[in-house]
């Protein structure tokens, strides 16, 4: 009995540092990939480039810090930040008509209350993440297009200015503030606070956590609210540069942040990573899109390179701890 | 035919690690009987059962069957050699139908085979008094002891020569274990053979006609069980037991806190469970593994979300399936299971330590450092465990340490009422359950009320002032510990009062 015991802690050892090996590994190559792509492409170290980076780093990684906070409370992904940042952004453009303040508040609350009811769901259910997001992410769609009737949605003409949201504050992008405080505070509230280590905690063992005692349909919910945050401060700023909002212009937000938060090395099954691991997974992935960029590649060739990072990394991930594998 | 010898085994021997779990055991089974496997836990009766389905290979010595040496590969080989294992645990598919999971992994194959085993189907469930289930009825929906039953039917289809019953009763009601007894006598009456592995005396004095019992793997002896009584039984399975009476615990104050459970019923394992305590005392729920103890345990931490009935810690009525309320009313819980339930093992010793009081090392929502590093350095000192290790995962510990780490969890000064130890000390060595107790005491001496289960006799003798017996999810017994002994707790945790008769 004990025998098996602690044959499988040790399967379970193994595979916790063989996660680790992976992450670290899937890191390493993508920087080296980095460096011999930009070491042979034309144009790539100029300061110009490196603001088109960090700057297309900054949308992608307000999203993948939430991001960060689901991945970590063992909940896998949302897979509907993507359409609740494009609704994001109508919301906000709609509601600067009460002005500035306002449609920033209300649009946050929009994003929390969205992703939020989400991991209410699989919180309270035990529903599988991706389905529930999924689902969630279609019924978004599916309101936001009859709401608006399909049309784009414009601010309104006597609204307040918005233009400080995308013009360069210092020579660098307004977004860009943003991305560096909500890693910032989005690093101490996950390593410093309770809700954080109770996440942490959680996405470890949901087992564990539920008999320590820890709030687990609120520690869910609360990794979702955040993600939902996020993604809706970065619906403002989408909406703001383009000055419209359909539900088209999310391209591939979703994709993109999750690719961030892997290639930072927080690792899929839950428990482990860091946000600021994530933000240097996001700055890494904008700059292989720009180096693809930059070399001719058109972006269905960066979503491809994307996918097939994601995909062996989630697979890899999945294969060494056992969930996959034996069942 | 009594003297024809059906199955022997001879010097078998079997260690995991260090461990000798079977040490040169020889064991042999007549046609025709029912011969019953006896003994504690870890005396080596499963590891017995596990070399005959071939689910562990033997060390080595000999498996004879009818005169011919064998050796059961695997559970398929241990299977077309003969031998049919009803394990404890049902391995019925829910969502198959009753005939697929009779079917299901019969080791005949071919189609005209498969289509004669299916008209003796029928017969077969009629035989254990399942007349009224339809062979195309969804397993799952059948109450548990009918499910049992199938399990059964299903190792009787099975040409076996050799059938192991190990603990088919732990679930059923009275009347369904009488379906099994006359099924096993009708299996015997065509000669064929059964090991019955079981805690209940009772069963054994009523069904069985030879008796062995192990202890410490080794095979204490053989009897007739004619010859048999269940003091006899009794005393074969406790071999010498040391009987420590411990100190009186230390004095009760007044501030202790009170616990009363009132009619917990937890459906489908307890019923009725009624208990009085006060801060200080040590409450031992002694009982074979599905007698109900853990369930009660997991139920007061708010694990079991059906289980209902009146418990007040000092007058507080808690909220049973709430763990996470019923945890900020100071109840700690060490669960059983400490690699899947328990601990967060790739996660510091530090942060284990402190897992269940992260409120209270929390100011305004952020987590204090001066605050954590103090409770890690009291509890890690509890547990004996270095300074410098806090850092590491706590899976890379000994099982000893990595229960102690569980135990000082639930150990809290301040704000803690009522612990809840579900086995203490499994998988540790002597020297840290010994260590394990004392952390134990101390929480008591500080008036917290505790309450622990254990299905081994010598760590509720030593551990608990009030030893509670239990049996198929029923009280038994309460004795204080003075009153406790080797062999009257050991009565009552195996056969229950005459909860068994006809």
């Amino acid at each position: 009995m004990s025998t098996s015991l602690s044959t499988k802690s040790m399967v379970n050892l193994q595979s916790a540092s063989t996660a680790k090996k992976i992450t670290v590994l899937v890191t390493v190559i993508f920087i080296a990939l980095l460096l011999f792509g930009t070491l042979t492409t034309d144009g790539f170290y100029s300061t110009e480039n490196f603001k088109a980076i960090i700057n297309s780093a900054a949308l992608v990684g307000v999203i993948a810090v939430g991001m960060t906070y689901i991945v970590i409370s063992g909940n896998l992904f949302s897979l509907s930040v993507g359409t609740t940042a494009a609704v994001s952004a109508m919301t906000f453009l709609w509601a600067l008509r009460f002005g500035m303040i306002a449609a920033i508040v209300i649009t946050v609350a929009f994003g929390a209350v969205v992703i939020g009811l989400q991991g209410l769901l699989v919180g309270s259910t035990g529903a599988n993440p991706i389905i529930v997001t999924i689902g969630a992410g279609a019924l978004l769609e599916a309101m936001a297009t009859w709401i608006s009737g399909g049309v784009s949605v414009y601010p309104p003409a006597d609204g307040p200015s918005y233009a400080f949201l995308y013009n360069p504050l210092f020579g660098v992008p307004f977004p860009v503030y943003v991305f560096i405080v909500v890693v910032i505070i989005g690093e101490l509230v996950i390593k410093r606070s309770k809700f954080g280590r109770g996440i942490y905690l959680m996405g470890e063992s949901p087992r564990a956590g539920r008999t320590a005692g820890l709030p687990t349909i609120a520690l869910t919910t609360g990794a979702f609210v955040t993600a939902g945050i996020c993604t809706a401060i970065a619906g403002i700023l989408l909406g703001a540069f383009n000055q419209s909002g359909t539900l088209t212009s999310t391209g591939t937000l979703t994709v993109d942040s999750i690719s961030a938060v892997l290639v930072g090395g927080t690792a899929v099954v839950g428990g482990r990573g860091s946000v600021t691991r994530t933000a240097v997974g996001a700055i890494l992935v904008a700059a292989i899109g720009d180096m693809l960029l930059l070399r001719g590649y058109s972006p269905p060739i960066q979503l491809l390179a994307l996918g097939i990072i994601v995909t062996v990394v989630v697979v890899l991930s999945y294969l060494n701890s056992g969930k996959g594998s034996r069942s | 035919m009594p003297e024809e010898l059906r199955l022997e085994m001879l010097n078998v021997t079997k260690a995991y690690g260090n461990l000798l779990a079977l040490d040169d055991v020889s064991f042999d089974l007549r046609a025709g009987e029912v011969h019953a496997l006896l003994g504690h836990n870890g005396a080596g009766k499963s590891t017995l059962v596990k070399i005959l389905s071939g689910v562990v290979l033997p060390d080595s010595g000999t498996i004879k069957i009818d005169g011919v040496a064998v050796s059961p590969r695997n559970p398929r080989h241990a299977q077309e050699l003969g031998i049919a294992l009803v394990d404890q645990e049902l391995s019925l598919v829910p969502v198959l139908t009753v005939e697929e999971n009779l079917l299901l992994g019969s080791a005949r194959t071919s189609r005209r085979q498969a289509a004669s085993l299916r008209k003796q189907l029928r017969p077969l469930l009629d035989s254990l008094g399942l007349e009224h289930v339809a062979l195309s009825s969804v397993t799952g929906s059948l109450p548990i002891g009918e499910q049992q039953l199938v399990e059964i039917a299903r190792a009787l289809s099975r040409d076996a020569r050799i059938i192991i019953l190990d603990e088919p009763t732990a679930t059923l009601s009275d009347h369904e274990i009488a379906k099994v007894f006359s099924a096993v006598r009708g299996l015997t009456a065509q000669g064929k053979s059964v090991i019955y592995v079981s805690h209940r005396l009772g069963e054994v004095l009523k069904l069985c006609q030879r008796a062995t019992v192990f202890r410490d793997g080794k095979r204490i002896g053989t009897r007739n069980v004619a010859d048999l009584d269940r003091n006899s039984l009794v005393e074969m399975m406790l071999g010498h037991i040391p009987e420590t009476v411990r100190n009186a615990s230390a004095e009760i104050s007044d501030s202790a806190e009170m616990l009363s459970i009132r009619s917990l019923t937890i459906p489908p394992r307890v019923q009725g469970f009624e208990l009085d305590a006060v801060g200080g005392q040590i409450i031992g729920l002694a009982g074979q593994v599905g007698c109900g103890a853990s369930e009660v345990l997991r139920a007061l931490a708010g694990l079991v979300p059906d289980a209902h009935g009146v418990v007040e810690l000092s007058g507080v009525r808690l909220r049973l399936g709430s763990p996470g309320r019923i945890r900020s009313s100071g109840v700690f819980f060490a669960p059983n299971d400490r690699k899947e339930e328990g601990l967060f093992l790739s996660h510091s010793i530090a942060n284990n330590l402190v897992a269940t009081r992260i409120p209270r090392i929390s100011r305004l929502g952020f987590i204090r450092k001066a605050l954590e590093n103090a409770n890690v350095r009291k509890l890690l000192d509890l547990t004996g465990i270095a300074d410098d290790r806090r850092a590491l995962a706590v899976g890379v510990l000994s099982g000893g340490n990595q229960q102690k780490v569980l135990i000082a969890r639930g150990i809290d000064q301040q704000e803690s009422r009522m612990l809840l130890f579900d086995e203490p000390s499994r998988g540790v060595d002597v020297g840290g359950r010994s260590d394990i107790h004392n952390l134990i005491r101390g929480a008591a001496d500080q008036g917290n009320v505790v309450v622990f289960s254990s299905t081994e006799l010598d760590e509720v003798l030593d551990l608990a002032d009030v030893v509670i017996t239990m049996f198929a999810g029923r009280i038994v017994s309460v004795r204080p510990r003075s009153e406790a002994t080797a062999s009257n707790v050991l009565t009552d945790m195996t056969h229950g009062a005459e909860v068994l008769t006809s």
